[in-house]
Parts: structure tokens; sequence; C-alpha cells
């Protein structure tokens, strides 16, 4: 089952799987897997030429909670350059902003915030 | 209860509802956009996309559920608090479906800017053209009237 972000702005039925990177030695993977989900993560939103302005706004505001003036910055962001950085945190929450996003069709990705 | 009457021109939509059904039908089985997700093992990004494709098809659903029979009688369609989002997101579903297939060849910056000579497109492609404008026009008219309904559902 996937997290999900509820109306009441908490996360739901999460399973966060990291796939292990090296199959061979195990100490080492587990060790890489507690660090990420530990870590945190970006959710980033991605240009595309096809939704409406109006629409990502509306998104922003229903799905992360932006007032007026915070969804439409954050939509600019993202026609203007390509993409916005909407929320950082720890990754089980990342990953329910970022399925949440794409429920609503926003090309949303999850990326390691390296800036911590 | 907020809701919206829109009386369509049957002759304009009624050849449109072709491409959407088409598209519709693919989005029964395959999420609208990429996962985005990075080194997931196979089982989570499987359920991830299980779960989306599961709210597509309640989209499309509420979607073609507009063009039953009492609109092939009055040429109206109702949006309301129970239908408004799930259309919303059909529409988008569907027009980012149409951009990777049938309006692949007009590319993105023209998709963007919709800076299109009609005349020069083929007549699939501007029938494809004009369903995309068609579901964005729906769009507007949901988020000008219903969004309150939305934010505060």
């Amino acid at each position: 089952m996937v997290t999900k972000i509820a109306e009441d702005g908490r996360s739901r039925l999460l399973v966060p799987k990291l796939k292990p990177t090296n199959s061979q030695a195990l100490p080492k993977e587990a060790t890489h897997t507690e660090l990420a989900l530990e870590g945190r993560w970006r959710v980033v939103v991605v240009n595309d030429p096809v939704n409406l302005m109006s629409y990502v706004v509306l998104v922003f505001k229903k799905v992360l909670g932006f007032d007026e003036t915070t969804a439409r910055r954050k939509m600019l962001e993202v026609h203007e350059l390509g993409r916005s950085m909407v929320w950082s945190g720890l990754r089980e929450k990342a990953e329910a902003y970022a399925f949440t996003l794409q429920q609503w069709h926003l090309h949303a990705i999850l990326e390691p915030d390296e800036t911590h | 209860m907020k809701r919206i009457e829109v009386k369509l021109a049957l002759t304009v939509v009624a050849p449109l509802l072709d491409v959407v059904k088409e598209l519709a039908d693919s989005l029964r089985s395959r999420p609208a956009g990429p996962s985005g997700l990075p080194d997931v093992d196979l089982d989570f990004s499987v359920e991830w996309s299980r779960e989306l494709v599961e709210g597509q098809r309640a989209e499309i659903d509420a979607l073609l559920g507009l063009f039953g029979e009492d609109f092939f009688k009055e040429g109206v369609v109702a949006f309301d608090d129970q239908n408004a989002e799930l259309i919303l997101r059909a529409c988008a579903a569907i027009r980012l479906r149409l951009r990777e297939t049938l309006l692949k060849p007009m590319g993105d910056e023209a998709l963007e800017t919709g800076d299109i000579d009609l005349g020069k497109l083929t007549l699939a492609v501007r029938r494809a053209f004009m369903c995309y404008l068609f579901l964005a026009t729906l769009q507007e008219l949901i988020i000008q009237h219903l969004d309150e309904t939305i934010l505060g559902g």
C-alpha cells in the first residue's frame, strides 16, 4: 500500500522500501537503507506543457496547503525554471506528497535533499 | 451544494468524445505520468502504479458519465461537488495522454504556446487538438466556478 496524504494532512498506509544497491554485502546494504530513510528528501514538481497554470495553482493549494501567493509563486517557478521544490522532509511523507501530486497528474519526483 | 450546468454544441463535442473514449481506455491500465521514484523496489513501484491507475479509473468514469443519454438529448453537462474534482483530474490525465500519443507530432513548444496553424494539421491531429482544447475549457470552467468546492472538499 502506498502512503497517502489524508484531508487532515497526515500520511496514511505507508510502506517506504528502498531498492537494495548491493546484494552481496548485507550489513552495508542495511546501513544504506537506514540512512536513506532517515535523510531528507525533496518533492520537486517538473514543468510539463500540458497542465494549465490555474490548475497547478489549485493543486498546490489543495495538496500542499499553500496560500494563493505561494501557490502562484511556485507555479511560476515550475513554468519559468522548469522545476520547483515544493516540500522537503522525511522520505515517507515526501513519498506521500509525490503520490498525491501524481494523483493530480503533476510531474512530481523525489530527490535526496543534500543541502542538509 | 453549488452546481453549474453548461450547454455544449452537440455537433462540435460529439466527435471529440471518440478521442476521449479511445484515450480513456489506455488510462484504465497505465498511469498518465512517469513514476518519478528513485531506487524503489519493484513491488513498491507496482503498487504505486496500481493505486494511481485505480484512481484514474474513477476519474474516467466520472468524465464519461457526463456524456450519457441526457447529454445527447439536451447537450447539457453538469458539474458539482460530487464530480468536479474527478473530472478535473480526468481532463488532465487525458490531455497528458494526448500529448504523448496523438499530439506528439506537434511538439511540446507548440502545445505550451498554442502557436498552431490548424490548417496545417491532419484531420486526426486537428480533432485530437480540438479535444485537448475542449478538455482545458472544462477544466477552466470548473476551476473558475467550483474551486472553493474542491479546496474545501
